[in-house]
């Protein structure tokens, strides 16, 4: 609205003042001037370039105010829908594909600002099109012929050009997103790279991806600049057409102040059209920013945990539970197993051999409904009724940037509640001397050993019925890892603790299951 | 003019339309030409500053690159060379047309009449206070900005990080209202600097659209010949609509400038960050983090030129002693610090290293273990292939064929490990060896420690390493110990 009111105005003011001093003009060259009131175009002068300003002010602010709430309603709404994306639970510890992140809130950001670079100036600019040439075609018919000539020239090139544009742009993002993989993974083994003299072979591919986008975004420019010459012409063309062919209609003197009106309007809108080559590029990104965005289009709300599940549990049971790879494969027999509360079991075994798989598939992350069976106290469990019931600790789990305390993910807590868990695990010192629970925390500033114990923390203080531990106490040495072990199980004793490890640490009570290497 | 002379004086004037067109073409032309060379100059600012990042990140040590995280990196590389360009290319011609732009249009105004160009010039000084004033305001909001949305970019990036973390414990529906919580504050935020932004490209049309306004009525008068303003009546018709049209040019090379105040913003944080890839300056200094500068072996200081042509060495120690540190240097990639120098087959053709986080490319198994090797028969692969039992492998089926995804995704590090050791059977240099049987179960283990001991008898294997097995069968076996120990030895 206030786009089209600014744009007007500007139109107006531009036709406003040449048909004023036209009228003036012409009539200071008689006896008229006396007579001629000159106060009321002179006020609608000024009136016209307030609100141009006013109304442009007003058009930016609300346009990027309401881009801007877009943005913000579409990156929780990305959020969420990761979060719901099958592949987010299959992952490990947090999601390795960083650099595909910063992709994706690009194209957050392109189809966002579409609104403000692309849906309204075009607009205003059609808007004005179809007023001036409505205007034209009464005044002065015979400068249709010009506008027609020059619509079908637009037209042309705009269709020769936009499918190169896109192509330049698509060319451009994907050799970007290589490149910045490339990089990724190169910086991820920087050390064996280096040590092979091989970094420097890798950097270069990435580079030469780098000089691709560029040269595209050359390429690219040059189109849209031929586009702007274009647009450049559009409003003096019509402008001095309008003006030739009312000549040639006949009109003379006064009659011609109309079409001079309309002439000065065609300036004023040219004006606007320099943007052109910028509304041409916005659609562009645009379009290949909501394809990009396509991935994540499944998303419903975030359901909340449903509240009636047991307190506790005290068996639960696995039936032909298939052992497979986390991409599916099937690998040995299926498993047969019963858990039972305060008996803590240990899964023991190297590396690679499935402890996580299994962990996951009890907590209902991987694995089908229909891949065995889970019986919890004598009722058949499926999967999102385990992920209700299951606390899962994952191997080097993640810490977030928030203080402590929300990295205990325990809003319901108190303050002991917290620090007895923390002494459980020994970190009581360590979070003291930081600031205590309110202090910062990211995941750089605590060692492995300790986010491990943080870790070890959280399934502290959950109240979930089936605690599920990948590695509870890796990065730790013996006598550390056993005794925060032991006194973990012991806080745990009324729950179902199945944990898993690569140590045998004898804890009481525990029963080995041997994940032996299967080959 | 063309308008002007016809309206008032009833006159086609083709020259004024010859020359209508013929500007019109010209400045068209320019326009284009000046849009094209634009371009061309970003573009060659962009491709210098790029060759000169990987000329710099070929130099920094691992360790001063894994101070920034890989993500923060990568996509620093990705974006500041092209708002660096922006800001030298786009922002300086339009800082450029500020000066001359306005004083041709007056001198242009001038030519007919120079009171009116007098006018014009006299609202330069209010509106350049207003710039400054406002710039000032901008910039100190706009930097407050730029720091919040580094923190909200990093926070939502750390979430989406973190995720599967935050489903495990049950916490989506908490960090999603958090998060829409500070991205909202962070939008009103932005929309407070955005409003003082505008609000200057704001003056700039008020007082263009006010000049024009101001000098149309001038200008009606003294046609009128109500009122005798020297300068503004005894004027044609042509005359006057051309001081109009040539004020409303005055105006847009400051509309221009302004609006290219983020282009400035974000130029000059992009040059800030861009300091951090070219700083040489700890080049000398130890490593950060890092405890031990000559490495202390509990006999004494370890010495690399007195390692032998072949044979299996073994260094050991507790956690903090050193051992990677020692290892890079050996590679020779670590700056070297003083008087330690490794052994010069190394440092000329570098080594092979085994380690978890090797490069896998994505494809086949033939291609990760052949990379960055010289061309192998597929007999040969095969053999390597099968030494490693990796041929056979149940969590990889496909023998050579079997698909690695983008980044090594589908395999463990135990398998990596595999690929690292099938790579030494295919090439012929020295091999340094990161914890090589860690996260392998005790049968591959075994097989591993058989490989390096029979690489051993031919070539110089070095590994870092706490297995007993492997320590006793090296040939040499070196304990570090940790700095401050080391610090009493000697004190």
């Amino acid at each position: 609205m206030l786009a089209i009111a600014a744009s007007a105005s500007g139109i107006l003011l531009t036709g406003i003042s040449a048909w004023f001093l036209g009228a003036v003009a012409l009539a200071g060259l008689g006896p008229a001037a006396l007579a001629f009131n000159f106060h009321i175009p002179a006020a609608f002068v000024r009136l016209f370039a307030l609100s141009k300003t006013l109304g442009k002010y007003g058009e930016r602010v609300v346009g990027h105010r309401a881009a801007l709430l877009d943005q913000v309603k579409r990156r929780a709404w990305l959020f969420l829908a990761m979060a719901q994306a099958p592949a987010t639970r299959a992952a490990g510890w947090q999601l390795g594909n960083q650099d595909r992140l910063s992709d994706y809130m690009e194209d957050v950001e392109d189809v966002d600002y579409a609104r403000l670079r692309v849906g309204m100036p075009a607009a205003i600019l059609l808007a004005g099109i179809a007023l001036l040439t409505g205007a034209t075609a009464w005044l002065a018919p015979l400068a249709l012929i010009p506008i027609v000539l020059f619509s079908v020239a637009v037209m042309a090139t705009l269709l020769r050009l936009m499918p190169a544009v896109g192509r330049q742009w698509t060319t451009v993002r994907s050799s970007q997103r290589a490149a910045g993989r490339l990089l990724g993974r190169a910086l991820a083994s920087i050390v064996p790279l280096q040590a092979e003299r091989a970094f420097i072979g890798i950097l270069a591919l990435a580079f030469g991806h780098f000089n691709n986008a560029e040269a595209g975004r050359l390429a690219q420019r040059r189109l849209l600049a031929a586009l702007d010459l274009l647009a450049g012409l559009a409003g003096p063309v019509m402008s001095l057409s309008v003006m030739v062919a009312a000549w040639q209609a006949g009109n003379r003197g006064s009659a011609l102040l109309i079409p001079a009106f309309l002439g000065f309007g065609w300036l004023g809108l040219g004006e606007t059209a320099h943007n052109a080559s910028r509304i041409a590029l916005g659609r562009v990104r645009e379009h290949a920013a909501r394809e990009g965005l396509e991935d994540w289009s499944t998303v419903t709300s975030a359901k909340a945990r449903p509240t009636l599940f047991p307190a506790l549990l005290q068996e639960l049971t696995l039936r032909n539970v298939p052992r497979q790879t986390p991409n599916g494969i099937r690998l040995g027999e299926a498993i047969n197993l019963t858990f039972r509360a305060g008996h803590a079991t240990a899964l023991v075994g190297a590396s690679g051999t499935g402890k996580t798989t299994l962990l996951k598939q009890i907590a209902g992350w991987i694995g089908a409904d229909n891949s065995g069976t889970f019986v919890g106290d004598g009722v058949v469990m499926l999967g999102a009724y385990r992920r209700a019931i299951s606390h899962l600790c994952l191997h080097d789990a993640a810490i977030l940037s928030d203080t402590i305390r929300e990295n205990l993910f325990a809003p319901g807590a108190s303050e002991t509640e917290c620090w007895l868990a923390l002494a459980a695990v020994e970190l009581d010192g360590r979070v003291a001397g930081a600031g205590g629970l309110d202090a910062w925390i990211s995941q750089d500033t605590l060692s492995l050993g300790e986010a491990q114990r943080l870790n070890l923390a959280r399934a502290l203080l959950c109240d979930a019925p089936v605690v599920l531990l990948d590695e509870p106490v890796e990065h730790l040495d013996h006598d550390q890892a056993s005794r925060i072990l032991k006194r973990a199980l012991s806080q745990l004793v009324n729950r179902i603790v199945v944990y898993s490890s690569h140590t045998d640490y004898a804890a009481p009570e525990t029963i080995d299951i041997s994940f032996g290497a299967d080959r | 003019m063309f308008a002007g002379r016809l309206i008032e004086d009833a006159r086609f004037d083709m020259v004024a339309l010859a020359g209508a067109v013929g500007s019109l073409a010209l400045s068209s032309g320019a326009g284009v030409f000046a849009d094209l060379r634009a371009a061309s100059a970003e573009d060659f600012v962009v491709n210098g500053l790029r060759t000169a990042l990987q000329d710099a990140l070929l130099q920094r040590s691992p360790a001063r690159l894994r101070t920034k995280r890989a993500g923060a990196l990568v996509a620093g590389l990705q974006r500041y060379p092209n708002a660096l360009a922006s800001l030298v290319i786009s922002h300086s011609a339009a800082k450029s047309m500020l000066c001359i732009g306005p004083l041709l249009a007056a001198l242009a105004v001038a030519v007919v009449s120079w009171q009116a160009a007098l006018m014009l010039f006299l609202s330069v000084p209010i509106m350049i206070v207003f710039f400054v004033t406002l710039g000032g305001v901008i910039r100190g909001k706009a930097e407050l900005q730029e720091k919040a949305f580094g923190r909200l970019a990093a926070q939502f990036s750390d979430r989406i990080r973190t995720l599967p973390t935050i489903l495990a414990n049950h916490a989506l529906q908490r960090e999603h209202g958090k998060i829409e919580q500070r991205m909202t504050l962070y939008a009103n935020g932005t929309m407070g600097v955005l409003k003082v932004a505008f609000l200057n490209t704001g003056i700039i049309d008020f007082f263009s659209a006010l000049a024009i306004a101001v000098l149309a009525i001038f200008l009606g008068l003294g046609h009128l010949g109500l009122v005798h303003i020297p300068g503004f009546s005894n004027l044609a018709l042509w005359q006057s609509l051309f001081i109009l049209m040539i004020a409303a040019e005055f105006f847009v090379p400051f509309r221009r400038y302004a609006e290219q105040y983020h282009v400035k913003a974000e130029g000059e944080a992009a040059a800030k960050e861009l300091d951090w890839y070219f700083d040489y300056s700890d080049a000398t200094s130890s490593d950060p983090g890092n405890v031990t500068i000559r490495p202390c072996t509990v006999a004494g200081a370890f010495d690399a030129t007195d390692l032998p042509a072949a044979g299996l060495i073994a260094i050991s120690g507790p956690s903090g002693s050193g051992k990677s540190t020692l290892l890079r240097r050996l590679a020779g990639i670590e700056t070297s610090s003083r008087g330690f120098h490794s052994l010069p087959q190394v440092m000329a053709e570098g080594c092979d290293w085994i380690s978890t986080d090797i490069y896998v490319p994505a494809g086949t198994l033939a291609e990760a273990i052949g990379w960055n090797r010289n061309l192998c028969t597929g007999v040969e692969l095969q053999e390597a292939a099968r030494h490693v039992g990796l041929l056979n492998e149940r969590l990889l089926p496909g023998g050579l064929n079997a698909r690695i995804a983008e980044g090594g995704d589908n395999l463990s590090g135990g398998q990596r490990m595999r690929i690292g050791i099938a790579r030494i059977m295919l090439s012929s240099g020295v091999v340094v060896a990161d914890e090589p049987t860690a996260k392998l179960d005790p049968e591959t283990a075994k097989l591993v420690r058989r490989i390096l001991t029979d690489v051993a008898k031919r070539r110089l294997v070095i590994v870092a390493t706490h297995d007993q097995q492997l320590i006793e069968a090296a040939s040499r076996h070196h304990v570090l110990q940790p700095q401050s120990e080391a610090a009493r030895a000697a004190a």
